[in-house]
Order: C-alpha cells, then sequence, then structure tokens
C-alpha cells in the first residue's frame, strides 16, 4: 500500500483546534531537545509512551539509559510521522529507537494503521541506519471484548508478519497478560481500560528493559563528528 | 441561564465513538464502588481528578481521608452532571465533594461554563445535603498565553462569586503560580501543557489537603 493510498501512511500535524497550541508546543521542545540531548534511546509514540515517563519507573530504569521520550497523547501515525520527517531526527544519533503509536488511529482499517506503523520503521531504519528498532504492539484496550480489541490484535498480526523485513526490528507484544480468562480488563492494570497504571507499566517495563540493554549491548555507539 | 438553554448543564453521557465502551464502563464501576464503599471525601471531575489516583500522592494524601475518585479523563461540565445524577451519588454520603472539571468545555463561554459547574453543584446538594462541595478553580494551559487561559480565568472568577452566597460550597484557587514571569508555564509542571507532572501535584495537593482536612473537621459531630 503507497502512502498516496493510505492516510495512516502521510505525514500530518495536528491541527490545534482546542486553541492553546500544546501539540506545537511539544513538538518544538522535543526539536529543541534533539539540539541539547545525545540519546542513546529514542522512545517515540503516543500517549503510552508519554505517561510513562510519569511514573517512577521511567527514571529508575530508563533515565539511566540516556533516553528520551518523544510521547504525544492521541497522536496517529500520521501525527508520528509528521514530527520524525519536520526535525525530531535531527542531530541524534539513539542506538535503540522504541516506536509505540496505532491506537489512536480511529478513521483508518487495521491493514491501513499497520502500514503507517510500517512507513514510520521505515523511515527510522533509512535516517538511523546503524540504530536498531523495537516496536511495541497495541495492547488490548476496553473493558470487555470490543471491535477495538479486535483491529489492534490484526494489526499486531500485519507488523509480527511484516517488520522483521524492514531490518533490526524486533516486535514484540506484550497485551496478553492484560486479558483475563474472563475477557476483562482491570482497572489495577489500566485505570481508564487504555491507559496503563504504575503497577502494568512496571510489567512491561521489566521485559523492554531486558531487551535494550541487550541491543545496547550489540550496537555501538556513534560519535558526532564534532567530538572527534 | 436555564439549564434548556445551556449546554454545558445539560447532563449528557459521552458517545461511545471509539468502539470499546470505556467511559460507560468507568461510570458503571464507579456506580457499583459507590454501594460498596463508605466514603468521607469524593473527588468528582476530570483528567486532572483522574490521573491524581495513579500517583504516590493520592496514596500519601488522600487515601487516608477515606477518598473515592470518580474522575475521567474529557470530561466536560455536562457529562459530570449525567454521572452524577445517573447513580454516582446514590449510595455514599462524603462529607465533602471535591469537584474539579470546566477545562475540557471546549466551544462553550465562562459564562455557560460556570453554569455547568453551578448546576453540578445543586445536583450534589439535591442528593447530598449534608455534604460540603469544594470546587477547584481551573488551571491555566498551554505553553504561552492564549484565549483557554482567559477563559478558564473568567470561569473561576464567576464561580468564586456564585459559591461565595452559598454555606456549603467554597472555591478553592488551585494555581501555585504556575505562569512564569515571561507567560511560560513549564513542561516540569504540565508534561503536554494541560496535564500536572507528580511534581506538581505535590505541590497543588498540599493545600488541597488543608483545605478538606479542615472541612472535615467543621463537619464533624
Amino acid at each position: 500500500m503507497s502512502a498516496e493510498e493510505n492516510p495512516a501512511a502521510e505525514p500530518a500535524p495536528v491541527i490545534d483546534v482546542q486553541g492553546d497550541g500544546r501539540w506545537m508546543s511539544q513538538h518544538n521542545r522535543f526539536v529543541q531537545e534533539c539540539k541539547d540531548a545525545e540519546p542513546d534511546v529514542l522512545f517515540v509514540g503516543d500517549s503510552m509512551v508519554q505517561l510513562m515517563q510519569q511514573y517512577e519507573v521511567w527514571r529508575e530504569l530508563f533515565s539511566p539509559l540516556h533516553a528520551l521520550n518523544f510521547g504525544i497523547g492521541g497522536d496517529t501515525t500520521s501525527n508520528v510521522l509528521w514530527r520524525l520527517q519536520n526535525g525530531e531526527l535531527e542531530n541524534i544519533r539513539p542506538r535503540v529507537v522504541v516506536l509505540w503509536v496505532g491506537t489512536n488511529n480511529h478513521e483508518h482499517t487495521a491493514d491501513q494503521v499497520a502500514g503507517g506503523i510500517l512507513a514510520i520503521a521505515q523511515l527510522l531504519l533509512s535516517r538511523l541506519p546503524k540504530s536498531k528498532l523495537i516496536v511495541l504492539g497495541l495492547l488490548p484496550r476496553g473493558e470487555f471484548p470490543n471491535p477495538l480489541r479486535e483491529k489492534n490484535a490484526a494489526v499486531n498480526n500485519l507488523l509480527r508478519a511484516s517488520l522483521p523485513q524492514l531490518g533490526p526490528v524486533q516486535f514484540i507484544d506484550m497485551g496478553g497478560s492484560f486479558v483475563h480468562s474472563d475477557g476483562t480488563i482491570s482497572s489495577r492494570d489500566m485505570f481508564d481500560f487504555l491507559h496503563l497504571t504504575a503497577s502494568a507499566y512496571r510489567t512491561i517495563s521489566t521485559t523492554l528493559h531486558e531487551l535494550l540493554l541487550q541491543l545496547l549491548e550489540e550496537t555501538p555507539q556513534e560519535r558526532r563528528a564534532s567530538l572527534v | 441561564m436555564s439549564e434548556d438553554s445551556n449546554p454545558a448543564a445539560t447532563p449528557t453521557p459521552c458517545q461511545d465513538i471509539q468502539g470499546d465502551g470505556r467511559w460507560m464502563s468507568l461510570h458503571n464501576r464507579f456506580v457499583s464502588d459507590s454501594k460498596g464503599k463508605e466514603p468521607d471525601v469524593l473527588f468528582v471531575g476530570d483528567s486532572l481528578v483522574q490521573l491524581l489516583h495513579e500517583f504516590e500522592v493520592w496514596r500519601k494524601l488522600f487515601s487516608p481521608l477515606h477518598a473515592l475518585n470518580f474522575g475521567v479523563g474529557g470530561d466536560a461540565t455536562h457529562h459530570v452532571l449525567w454521572r452524577l445524577v445517573n447513580g454516582e451519588l446514590d449510595h455514599i454520603s462524603p462529607k465533602v465533594v471535591v469537584l474539579w472539571v470546566g477545562t475540557n468545555n471546549h466551544g462553550h463561554t465562562p459564562e455557560q461554563i460556570c453554569g455547568g459547574i453551578m448546576a453540578i453543584i445543586n445536583v450534589i446538594h439535591q442528593k447530598l445535603p449534608h455534604a460540603h462541595t469544594l470546587v477547584l478553580g481551573l488551571l491555566p494551559r498551554g505553553k504561552s498565553p492564549n484565549p483557554l487561559r482567559e477563559r478558564n480565568a473568567s470561569v473561576n472568577a464567576l464561580v468564586q462569586a456564585e459559591a461565595a452566597s452559598l454555606s456549603h460550597v467554597s472555591f478553592l484557587d488551585m494555581d501555585p503560580g504556575f505562569i512564569h514571569s515571561d507567560g511560560s508555564i513549564s513542561h516540569q509542571d504540565m508534561y503536554d501543557y494541560l496535564h500536572l507532572t507528580p511534581q506538581a501535584y505535590q505541590r497543588v495537593c498540599q493545600p488541597l489537603h488543608e483545605c478538606i482536612k479542615s472541612l472535615l473537621d467543621k463537619h464533624a459531630p
């Protein structure tokens, strides 16, 4: 599916309808951070990424890895694509990028969402040829079984099949641990049946952290030309 | 302003556009929570209330007060109104209700938003005649000065004026000075220039905690 046919793979900024320009403010801050920081790990995505930074687990497990967090709540694949093409990859050479986006693509089909995520993966691999990529699967959502769970699972299946072919990309699906045998998700894991609680972030972070350590060991650090 | 002409004061459930029924799941859980528990304090409102529950400050300051949290992200005044009219107050008798809502009322004027907040206060008073309602002021938002900051400040002025004449209502300004001298709000306080970081919650919750405690003390027989 080419970008022209897939709206989820079309870069698009968020239009400020509310009136306080918050999305652009956040994007501009990330662009500025690219000028000042030398991250080894870059997290990019939606609120699932953004909220992680507000919990203790970020300070404990990911700050020590020199990680930057470029998550924005509400973002779709189109929004993340736009941000990465418009400054959020300038001047940085993270050794690993963690990508988590797709659950907010409400206007798009599972095929389109997967296509959008693949487009972002391709962009990252071409802009950062020495880096490794971790793509996190979309988590189930809603208290009970519902169409969005099926859609997110379908996206994950498509990604599982097509991501490895792109290059050094790992796909991790951590959704299984959240759905109980009766099909319900607990508010102890997702306080609004979408966003993770501190304890749920801890659960997924252990796996993610171990994988990051492993990949960082395998991936040499690129020195900026100015430092040599 | 009558309820009929003010959309912010017309009880309206949130429509499930996304398809996973999360808003109704939350409402149903709050109704069933209210059947089993006996809170002394009830927090009700939008994501600024909801997110408070997820950080350490809730466990430290508000759990000891036997507080329940009925916050739902994205809620505007008419959503909170619907929830309170449809079961969330039916089985509990908190002494203090903390109300924090209004920043999501996009498209409404400050007068309409104030009308929505007053409608909620009235419903609380009808259902819980012995409870005291503590209305929290809307925080500024956005990195730089913008119309929503002005709107929120206007709402606060209107609500504070109305609350002054009601003995069962108090108004608390929740802004400890988030706006810097250059007019900016820091992402260290609001990570997306709307939602509070844990450290900002610590700052705003100290006075809130004191206020609630003193209201509880006054309420004690």
